[in-house]
């Protein structure tokens, strides 16, 4: 999706499973749902 | 992430009144529960410092909803004009403000009037004058192109269906130059489309 955007230096961070001990545990982890972040620049 | 990604087919509007209707009750009741992790505690396991949890106005904690740390990627400049999208109770919109100082500037932008009103609070209990919160959507940013350094936001564009118009909207936000530094949720399964079309899954 971002390449389509027109960004550029496109790096991401870690990962954390965010739902883990929630109530939507079950349905995050059928999905392997993970909290990232990630960032760009625009060139 | 080189897949195009469509909009899903749900009705805008209604998602949005569900996602305030959702929304308002993490502002005004922050420990009713809810689905996700909230508050100190969620800060905790996406590693806020601390020391910047205890520095904010517990208010603006006790109903922090984010999905990860947009300042994992990297400290703002002194100076530089931020973006928070979907700024929520306010503790990113907060935090940098103190990075940016006096002489940068924070736009706060939230669809929940309740969320922003903590942000305002929460930047007066601070004094920090360098804040201003609009009421705006994410497809549809009330700014100016090529107005700010940075965007940041957490946890909200997983709750825009149409997630290309926010990007281009942080594309044209930004200078040329400028950044985004982002958190939120990425599956890794194929969710099937008549789940991503059914409303009801969208704010829980």
């Amino acid at each position: 999706m971002l390449d389509h955007t027109g960004f550029a230096e496109i790096r991401w961070g870690h990962q954390i499973d965010v739902f883990s001990g929630s109530k939507h545990e079950s349905d995050a982890h059928e999905f392997d749902t993970r909290g990232v972040t990630f960032s760009g620049v625009r060139p | 992430m080189t897949q195009q990604v469509l909009a899903a087919k749900v009705d805008r509007d209604e998602l949005r009144e569900q996602i305030q209707a959702k929304y308002n009750d993490v502002a005004v009741e922050p420990d009713k529960g809810f689905h996700f992790h909230t508050g100190r505690p969620l800060a905790a396991m996406l590693g806020y410092d601390e020391a910047d949890v205890d520095w904010l106005p517990e208010s603006a904690v006790e109903s922090f909803a984010g999905t990860g740390n947009p300042f994992s990627m990297g400290r703002l400049a002194e100076g530089e004009v931020v973006l928070d999208i979907g700024s929520g109770a306010g503790i990113d919109t907060l935090l940098a403000a103190r990075q940016v100082g006096s002489g940068g500037r924070v736009i706060a932008v939230d669809m929940t009037e309740a969320m922003l009103e903590k942000t305002r609070a929460g930047a007066a209990a601070l004094g920090l004058s360098n804040v201003e919160a609009r009421l705006g959507y994410a497809e549809e940013l009330p700014l100016e192109s090529a107005s700010v350094d940075v965007v940041i936001s957490n946890g909200v564009i997983n709750l825009c269906p149409d997630k290309m118009a926010v990007m281009k909207e942080v594309h044209r936000v930004l200078k040329p130059g400028g950044r985004f530094q982002i958190a939120d949720i990425l599956v890794h399964k194929e969710v099937p489309q008549d789940a991503k079309d059914d409303i009801d899954l969208w704010s829980g």
